[in-house]
């Protein structure tokens, strides 16, 4: 729920609130104030006929009618009503109801005799204030309402516009496709306070990541050489003969070794040449041809692990990227599917224009299919598998939009690329 | 037939320089792009091996020198950049080989031979050994005037050990001279036995000595005259 409808829910729920206990006090305090009002008449009427009697001694003359109607009558009770105030309802033929009057009795004496006074005045109809109460108070509230949503209208096109900008340039916002975050200046305190603080945290951020990225470049090349170094000397130091066995065994372990991190760092530079998209120079790479190619050059390995290999290739297939990138992926994923097989094993290979996949036999991984696609995983414990090959195959797959998958379908591994993936966009 | 090392790495270039004087060859090392550039003006290599990273200059400007200059001499670019786009520059201006640091002293070795025999410089058109005599144009190899029929594999290990003649040659350099990249996720080094025992049998059923000695340890080692 956005912010913007839920404080008006509350606004409303509030001033809901206080418009009814407001409808209600005014409700009271009016009929209260018409009571008041009429009994004071009633009163002042009262004052007047005995006034009048008082100075004229006899008894006034008596009117009648719908607001106020006086009536004596000659009472010959013991004990009279001295003054009462009482509420009455009269039938008004008029109206066609009965309407409310208050009716005020007294007793008076004039020549020995006893009359009573009634006094009534009709008050104003409490079903009539009671609606144009509601009728009042709903009318307002109702003003408020939209009020309140040309207000919030205004508020969430003009206001926030500049926020809902922020957010969708964060939404959007890569490490490694860095610009600088261009946000909107608003003049909203709190919006302006969070451009600058995500501006300020940003920039941070990226610098950090900088930092880091090139001290990887750095650390990579760097060690390029002295590998180089040690390696030639190893080699130098095999060729001078006259070594003993345990020399030439320690000589070797630690040739091998040396090669070892050669090769991983060989591989962590490409990736990390990937991930600076340093292959700007595509082109429409024939995919079937490449295939073909690459499996044509492991085919020698293929026959040594006693492999069959069945491919499915239908129709020329044209995918635009990097050649040597290419070329890097597919022959990961065959020799992954050479590697990670079991003697005797099949290779499956189908392409269509959506997908290339690659199925091949092999145990069930213990662990999920998608954290295959890191660096250093390696599904099996061989120990000169470096565990990097499907990070490339991923890492590529990134650049160029397509969609690595993996399952394990029937006792077979299958690993598929969907190519070009449209990119999602708003 | 000289040979000139432009390698800023001094250390590296030793290396170089000492392995390939072993092989018998006169060798000049230069460690930066000016020293590198008055010495290739100077005398006419055999082969020239460049670092495209020197200081105070682009290697790739000694290739186009070089070729002006002396167009017969063979060149082979050593970079710690593995790029793709570098790789096609060096070649297309006239490099005749490019080989991405780090690399094995045997391998570097086994491509200055094949480029200079490429260019013809010393008139032989086969490589001899022994009872065994190669023919690079042909891709084709006798054992005393008879052929061997070898797999492309293990003609390529033959021309290696050939090329590297009494030397160790350790299972990883052989393993990654045949397979290059691929070396690593395979089972190489099991490979690399079976190509051999197949090879030695071939020369020796056809008459042949025994020549890959398994060195201890290290490899193994081709020992003929």
């Amino acid at each position: 729920m956005r912010i913007l409808t839920k404080t008006s829910l509350y606004y409303l729920l509030v001033s809901f609130v206080v418009f009814l206990m407001g409808g209600i006090a005014y409700y009271t305090i009016m009929q209260g104030e018409i009571y008041d009002e009429v009994d004071d008449q009633l009163f002042t009427d009262k004052e007047n006929i005995l006034a009048f009697i008082r100075r004229t001694n006899e008894l006034p003359h008596v009117t009648s009618g719908v607001t106020e109607t006086i009536v004596v009558k000659e009472v010959t009770n013991n004990n009279p009503v001295l003054e009462a105030l009482t509420d009455t309802l009269i039938y008004s033929s008029y109206d066609e109801e009965y309407i409310p009057y208050r009716r005020l009795t007294f007793t008076t004496y004039q020549k020995g005799k006893a009359y009573q006074y009634t006094i009534m005045k009709s008050v104003m109809d409490f079903d009539d204030l009671f609606e144009s109460t509601v009728f009042a108070m709903g009318w307002t509230f109702l003003m408020l309402l939209v009020g309140l949503g040309a207000v919030n209208y205004s508020i969430n096109k003009y206001t926030w516009r500049n926020f809902y900008d922020t957010l969708d340039k964060i939404k959007r916002y890569s490490l490694s496709q860095y610009g600088p975050l261009q946000l909107k200046p608003s003049e909203t305190t709190e919006f302006q306070e969070l451009n600058t603080v995500l501006q300020n945290m940003t920039n941070k951020i990226h610098s950090d990541y900088l930092n880091l990225k090139e001290f990887t470049e750095n650390v990579s090349h760097e060690i390029q050489t002295p590998l180089a170094i040690v390696n030639s000397k190893l080699e130098l130091f095999m060729q001078s003969g006259n070594l003993t066995s345990t020399e030439a065994k320690l000589l070797e372990d630690m040739h091998n070794s040396v090669s070892r991190l050669a090769r991983l760092n060989k591989s962590l530079i490409l990736l990390t040449r990937i991930e600076n998209r340093e292959f700007k120079e595509n082109e429409d790479i024939p995919m079937h041809e490449l295939l073909a190619e690459q499996t044509e050059q492991l085919q020698e390995i293929i026959e040594m692990h006693g492999l069959t290999v069945a491919q499915t290739i239908d129709q020329p297939v044209q995918v635009h990227m990097n050649r040597g990138l290419a070329e890097v992926l597919v022959s990961n994923l065959l020799i992954n599917a050479i590697q990670h097989n079991q003697p005797d094993g099949v290779i499956t290979i189908t392409l269509d224009q959506e997908k290339l996949c690659l199925k091949n036999t092999g145990e069930e991984l213990h662990e999920p299919g998608s954290n295959l696609f890191g660096r250093f995983v390696s599904g099996s414990k061989r120990s000169d598998s470096l565990g990097i090959g499907l990070a490339l195959v991923s890492r590529i797959c990134s650049v160029y939009n397509m969609r690595p998958n993996y399952s394990f379908v029937d006792g077979m591994h299958v690993l598929c690329i969907y190519f070009n993936q449209i990119p999602f966009k708003k | 037939m000289r040979i000139l090392i432009i390698e800023d790495e001094q250390e590296l270039n030793n290396s170089i320089v000492t392995y390939l004087q072993q092989e018998g060859y006169s060798c000049d090392a230069a460690y930066d792009f000016k020293e590198a550039s008055l010495k290739v003006a100077d005398l006419p290599y055999t082969c020239v091996l460049v670092d495209l990273n020197l200081p105070h200059g682009n290697g790739l400007d000694i290739v186009r020198l070089l070729k002006e200059n002396t167009p017969e001499t063979g060149i082979i670019i050593i970079s710690a950049k593995n790029a793709l786009d570098d790789r096609i520059t060096g070649l297309e201006i006239g490099a005749d080989d490019y080989l991405t640091k780090p690399f094995h002293l045997s391998e570097l070795n086994a491509r200055v031979k094949s480029v200079i025999r490429r260019r013809n410089f010393n008139g032989h058109k086969s490589v001899k050994a022994g009872a065994l005599e190669v023919f690079p144009d042909s891709a084709e190899a006798q054992v005393n005037g008879q052929k061997l029929t070898l797999t492309k594999k293990e003609y390529d290990l033959l021309l290696y050990f050939l090329s590297n003649r009494n030397r160790v040659l350790t299972k990883d350099s052989i393993a990654e001279h045949l397979w290059g990249d691929h070396v690593e996720a395979l089972d190489s080094l099991d490979f690399v036995y079976t190509h051999i025992k197949n090879l030695r049998r071939k020369i020796m059923e056809a008459g042949g000595e025994d020549y890959i000695q398994t060195v201890y340890g290290l490899g193994y080692k081709f020992a003929a005259e």
